[in-house]
């Protein structure tokens, strides 16, 4: 698989069909692969395409990295099915021309979330990690496990309908059809079913452990602004401290602006320094979204987002009678 | 130096809790803080580090420098105990030490009491810290290229974990006195000693290679336009998971709270990750790019603190690496600009 | 002990439910004098964060209202309006305040009665949840 994706990307580059691929390479933890940025032919031996490859590059074409776009070089970019789902999303909004991409898909099963593994080292540090077909063999000083791939995959990969690029210019493998999407939103559902005092008290809970250093906003690829609202000061929108009410509007507004818009790849979550459980808010919308709008972003090209779009007929059951 | 059984562990900590507030390391994985405890149940032991650093003890992430209500202006009162943080690690002990180079005179007016910061002082002054040898340092961990050690002396107090009890020596003499609290404490002696040897050996032993970063500081300023750092800011996807993790990174930002005439004003962690970092009230951006402020993280650690105080502002306890969402490892950084090899 | 009076923020759009409560003025028709007005172009220009910036400033409630659907003087912002509070509405719920904080209505230039009706109902929700304490900085 990993020799598939290096020989097409060596042969993308001697056909000069691009200039630059980005893809996942090596990291310097056993649990981490790294974004690479390679240049020439030679350098595609750095990829890697495995399990540990939770980034969503999709990132790299926008916010700061605008200029990357803007250059109008011919960009090859690895994908997993979350991931190009992202690059529709680009089209749609007009953030990318499609045609100066190089859509190289591969074959997913879901990425590791590192949290879920410490769990099961019991906080032992990770320092070796074999991956087989069906399970992980991690080990550290004194101890070796052997642990089932879905125990440590992603929450989102769990619920994921779309593992495998559903749009792509190459794909390495045979991609499957779409999942049917099974107890997606149970989470949600047994959410709703607490009071509205312990649906508010867990959420403090959970939010509190927020320091707001945005790299949920920033690994995010729906979080494109130019400026974000949370950076906008003259006037200022919300508190900059970790407050629990600038904290909660940071992260529902958030939510907001990524409504109809996220590809639920879940980079957001696995990115939180503390462990946040962002994925139940995040279902929320996602939720609303799909029973409401009938809608996920990122499928169709010809297809503006649910918030940008409207029907003239639709239920208004939230609206005063 | 004295032996503490860890059995008696407990009544330790219980002797402090009346006359000090005890923060030791607490949660796990990357919710493992330094956090106030009121007895030794709740203290984690098994932790090589925690996540958070414990800058937050002294330098708060938000802190309250005083509150207004039509004129009147109130200065919020100091902690009424003094502070004990049990088992900090030499590195985040240094780092300590290291921002009270800024925080605790400032070097310019090293005579005048003005330059110190009031708040940072009233509580570092007080507050005894018993450092914790690291005897099992993580992959991440670095500290011996910033001219530190797991098993180096930091601190009013140093300890190490030789397995059925703690080993306890004091450095200074606020340190003294409360190791003279302790009743019934037996003297430590030479077969102690030679534990700490081997766990010392041992404990270096996890480490990687040595590098050596007395060359760093010009190269990194030699190299401000290298393309370079283009490379890292490519990677780089500008969020503040490192700069809220590290123990010594201590930019701030102070806004006012309020409404009417009546509230507070607040410092709060800044980070050079930012687009407000910096940014100045005309609208303009001395580092308006990623890449600026990429670029000022690495030279802030590696160069400008290094011009001022004379070492760099890192002392490789590697939280960074650990929480960086895209893997940008620091050290790959700091190999890259002493040439050895190492692709960003 | 008087009765609790809530604070509600009321942001109406130009076109309709601005004069909606203007005839309702001019007309005498009597209302809760406990709502400020917010005059916005269209029910469109309504950024969620105004409304959660509301409750977090101590409004006990926001009611947004603009013109009935097909009658946008924009043609569609009232629609796109609707699919913002579709999921602003849930959300809000979901984490726990209560669903009376945030409503929504629609009234044209020509209901004052009406107008008069939603600001009544909304005042007597309110009155009955209570002063707002989620969401409010400084008491939260």
């Amino acid at each position: 698989m990993v020799k598939m994706l290096r020989d097409t990307v060596r042969k993308l580059f001697d056909e000069k069909k691009v200039d630059m691929v980005i893809g996942w390479g090596e990291g310097t933890l056993p649990l981490s692969a790294t974004p690479v940025f390679i240049e020439n032919a030679d350098e595609a031996d750095t990829l890697i395409w495995d399990e540990r490859c939770s980034n969503n590059l999709a990132v790299y074409l926008t916010k700061d990295k605008r200029h990357l776009v803007k250059s109008g070089k011919k960009i090859g970019i690895v994908v997993k099915g979350c991931d190009s789902r992202s690059l529709v999303l680009y089209a749609v909004e007009n953030q990318i021309k499609r045609e100066n991409l190089v859509v190289i898909g591969v074959t997913c099963d879901g990425v590791i979330d590192i949290k879920k593994v410490m769990k099961r080292t019991e906080g032992k540090e990770v320092l070796d990690l074999r991956i087989g077909d069906k399970d992980i063999t991690v080990g550290g000083r004194g101890f070796e496990t052997v642990v089932a791939k879905k125990e440590i995959i992603s929450d989102f990969c769990l619920h994921c309908a779309h593992p495998d690029a559903p749009v792509h210019d190459l794909f390495i493998g045979q991609p499957r059809p779409a999942n049917e999407k099974a107890d997606v939103y149970k989470i949600v559902d047994d959410f709703e079913k607490l009071s509205a005092d312990e649906r508010w008290n867990s959420m403090v809970e959970s939010y509190s452990k927020c320091v707001r250093c945005y790299a949920c906003r920033n690994v995010c690829p729906s979080c494109y602004c130019n400026e974000c609202f949370v950076d906008q000061n003259d006037p200022q929108w919300i508190g900059k401290s970790p407050e629990i009410t600038d904290t909660l509007i940071f992260h529902m507004g958030r939510n907001m602006h990524v409504a109809g818009r996220c590809v639920e790849c879940g980079a957001c979550e696995r990115a939180c320094p503390a462990d946040i459980d962002l994925l139940l808010l995040n279902k929320k919308i996602a939720k609303e979204i799909s029973e409401r709008f009938n809608y996920e972003a990122g499928l169709d090209i010809d297809e503006k987002p649910a918030l940008a779009s409207y029907c003239e007929n639709e239920k208004q059951d939230f609206i005063m009678g | 130096m004295i032996k503490i059984e860890k059995s008696k562990f407990s009544v330790f900590i219980q002797n402090l809790v009346g006359d000090f507030t005890v923060f030791a390391p607490v949660g796990e994985g990357r919710q493992s803080a330094f956090d106030e405890v009121a007895d030794a149940e709740s203290v984690n032991t098994a932790l090589q580090n925690t996540v958070q650093s414990p800058k937050s003890i002294f330098f708060p992430q938000t802190e309250v420098l005083f509150t207004y209500n039509d004129g009147d202006v109130q200065i919020p009162e100091a902690a009424d105990k003094p502070f004990f943080l049990w088992g900090v690690r030499a590195c985040d002990a240094r780092s300590i030490m290291l921002v009270d180079k800024v925080f605790g005179r400032a070097k310019q007016r090293p005579d005048d009491p003005a330059f110190e910061d009031p708040y940072w002082k009233a509580k570092l002054d007080t507050a005894v810290i018993l450092t914790l040898a690291c005897n099992e340092p993580a992959s991440t961990c670095f500290c011996h290229w910033t001219g530190d050690g797991p098993f180096e002396q930091a601190g009013d107090l140093w300890a190490v974990d030789v397995g059925s009890s703690y080993l306890i020596e004091s450095l200074t003499e606020k340190g003294k006195a409360v190791l003279e609290r302790i009743e019934n404490a037996s003297p430590a002696g030479k077969t102690e000693a030679a534990e700490i040897d081997s766990l010392r050996t041992q404990a270096e032993s996890y480490l990687g290679d040595l590098v050596d970063l007395s060359e760093l500081k010009d190269r990194m300023k030699q190299m401000w336009d290298d393309p370079a750092w283009d490379d890292i800011a490519a990677k780089c996807v500008n969020c503040g998971a490192c700069a809220y993790a590290c123990p010594t990174c201590h930019c701030f930002d102070v806004q006012d709270e309020g409404k009417k005439g009546k509230g507070k004003r607040i410092r709060l962690w800044d980070a050079c990750m930012f687009p407000l970092f910096t940014k100045e009230a005309s609208g303009h951006n001395p580092r308006g790019q990623a890449a600026d402020r990429v670029r000022q993280r690495f030279l802030h650690k590696f160069s400008y603190y290094w011009d001022n105080y004379g070492e760099s502002l890192c002392t490789g306890c590697g939280r960074c690496i650990y929480v960086c969402p895209v893997n940008l490892d620091i050290r790959t950084v700091v190999k890259r600009f002493l040439d050895i090899d190492a692709a960003v | 002990m008087s009765e609790f009076q809530p604070k509600i923020l009321a942001i109406l759009c130009n076109w309709c439910s601005y004069a909606g409560a203007d005839l309702a003025g001019v007309s005498r028709i009597q209302y809760p004098p406990n709502i400020r007005v917010v005059r916005i172009p269209c029910s469109g220009r309504v950024d969620p964060l105004f409304i959660m910036k509301s409750l977090q400033s101590g409004f006990d409630g926001v009611l947004v209202s603009g013109c009935h659907p097909g009658d946008c003087h924009y043609l569609s912002g009232n629609y796109n309006a609707r699919r913002k509070f579709a999921v602003l509405k849930p959300m809000l719920e979901y984490v726990g305040i209560e669903p009376e904080r945030i409503q929504f209505s629609w009234v044209s230039a020509g209901e004052g009665e009406r107008f008069a009706q939603v600001v009544s109902k909304v005042t007597e929700d309110l009155k009955r949840v209570g002063p707002a304490k989620r969401l409010v900085k400084g008491v939260a």
